[in-house]
């Protein structure tokens, strides 16, 4: 598919040409995505940063067939988003955890298995299978507001694995917890992307956060919502949490924070 | 009034031993008032969903229509269904004046804007937190219907409650439409009514402690069964 014969291995999973998305609203149109062009590969941990309004949501959206783009192309696993959506390409999670709370726990991840059609059985073992993945196993029972806000947030990334889509599509997960959740939830959300080998696309605000979790950073600007900046990380696999701390880090940061100051000064 | 505890007395008595008038009175009461709402339910609840999920024009003046019936008074849906029921009337051939089928279609006139309207409300609340998660779920709208609908059932079960509770309770329809015959059309509210007029006190205290009896304990029954489908969750998963 690339070409390029080096890396046969490399498989195109999202993959946007030109793509546009104008909102029009009663103050007139909004150009929330601008001629997005960016492939997403087999196994890659992309991570969208920029400021609010740069359409880094709306570009995650897109692939979850949430929005429809106006303009340009998008396949995902070489179908169309809706496609992809219908056949379960994907697992979303939201800002908010978005559990209901007349739902337990294991109930909560159970919906989409229930939907799907899963036997109890297959359900019960699923759950069960997940609530460990994201350390949480004895905690099925509880309701959403037993747990605290780290908890629900993996709660909610369960549900999402629940039912073997290769792709995790997250919007700003961890935005709403405090730095010590955050880290810890960072390092167990690598340490779960390594098992799995799933393809990931992460919203975030936090350069550490996107530095530290991503094998690629794309750099978004506002109006018109463009994609000003692909860096491939030159960080290891293996990322202890004081990798931070390293040079290469710090060097990554600061070129994400060069690209987010020069899409401002664009304006 | 100074015979009140004697009268009480012998509503009492009435309701323990059993008495034959009253048991048919609340008998024909139930009967009609549940029918009542299982048809309201079958009309309501489906209309009720597709207000909350459906996007067509004409979506929220409907909506604005639904809920205003909701304060439909009883007396004229009650002269609406005579008009309609007379011998005169459309439907007249029917022959339905002065039956309990007549005070059933009254009671599902005065139901079904109450289910649809609060089923709206349900169902309206669900999606809007559901939707998205639906959608990237692979659901089409039309299939996140039943798992809505299916997720509110402890809700939506308040809305029948409370369909029932305007039934049982209502007068001004079925005494117009059903005529208060005896053993025949009369029911539990159209009785206090006439023998309370009568000065026949006995009966209608009694009549109006079941009533009161009746509309207690379906409420304790569904705010029960709330909390123990959540106990049984609670079990399952521990």
């Amino acid at each position: 598919m690339n070409g390029t014969g080096q890396q046969p291995e490399l498989s195109s999973v999202v993959s946007a040409k030109g793509l546009d998305l104008t909102f029009q609203t009663n103050d007139g149109p909004v150009h929330a995505l601008k001629d997005v062009n960016l492939e997403i590969n087999k196994g890659d941990f992309v991570s969208f940063i920029g400021p609010s309004g740069c359409g880094k949501t709306t570009f995650l959206r897109c692939i979850a067939a949430l929005e429809t783009p106006t303009g340009g192309s998008l396949t995902v696993n070489g179908m169309t988003p809706d496609e992809a959506r219908r056949k379960r390409a994907y697992g979303y999670v939201f800002q908010a955890a978005g559990l209901y709370p007349w739902r337990t726990i294991a109930k909560n991840i159970k919906l989409p298995l229930e939907i799907m059609g899963y036997s109890r059985q297959e359900q019960d073992e699923r759950v069960r299978k997940v609530l460990e993945l994201v350390d949480l196993a004895g905690f099925g029972g509880k309701f959403p507001w037993q747990l605290s806000g780290g908890m629900q947030q993996r709660a909610s990334i369960a549900r999402a694995l629940a039912f073997d889509a290769d792709i995790l599509l997250m919007d700003e997960p961890f935005g709403a917890l405090d730095e010590i959740v955050r880290d810890h939830l960072n390092e167990q959300l690598l340490a779960l992307w390594a098992r799995t080998g799933k393809t990931i696309g992460f919203v975030t605000h936090s350069i550490p956060e996107a530095v530290y979790l991503s094998t690629r950073i794309v750099v978004m600007s506002p109006r018109p919502g463009r994609i000003t900046d692909v860096i491939e990380s030159p960080l290891p696999k293996e990322r202890p949490l004081d990798i931070r701390d390293s040079a290469e880090f710090i060097e990554v940061a600061h070129r994400v924070r060069e690209g987010l100051r020069a899409g401002h000064a664009d304006e | 009034m100074q015979n009140f505890a004697q009268e009480m007395q012998t509503a009492f008595a009435l309701i323990l031993t059993g008495d034959s008038e009253l048991l048919g009175i609340v008998g024909l009461s139930l009967w009609v008032s549940l029918l009542a709402v299982l048809f309201a339910a079958l009309i309501g609840m489906p209309l009720g969903a597709a207000l909350a999920v459906g996007r067509f024009p004409g979506r929220r003046a409907l909506v604005v229509l639904v809920n205003a019936l909701m304060g439909l008074p009883p007396v004229v849906v009650g002269l609406l269904v005579y008009l309609m029921l007379s011998r005169s009337g459309p439907l007249g051939v029917l022959q339905l004046l002065y039956t309990p089928t007549a005070m059933i279609i009254a009671q599902v006139a005065l139901v079904t804007p109450i289910i649809a309207a609060l089923t709206r409300q349900v169902i309206e609340m669900l999606d809007a937190e559901y939707a998205e998660q639906m959608r990237s779920l692979g659901l089409s709208r039309l299939a996140t219907v039943p798992v809505l609908l299916w997720d509110g059932r402890v809700a939506l079960l308040t809305a029948l409650l409370a369909g029932f509770g305007r039934a049982i309770a209502e007068v001004g329809a079925v005494i117009i439409v059903g005529g208060n015959i005896n053993h025949v059309t009369r029911v539990m509210t159209t009785t206090i009514a006439l023998e309370t007029s009568k000065g026949n006190l006995a009966l209608a205290l009694a009549l109006g402690t079941v009533l009161i009896a009746i509309a207690v304990t379906v409420n304790a029954m569904v705010s029960l069964l709330g909390q123990q489908s959540e106990a049984q969750d609670e079990v399952r998963h521990a």
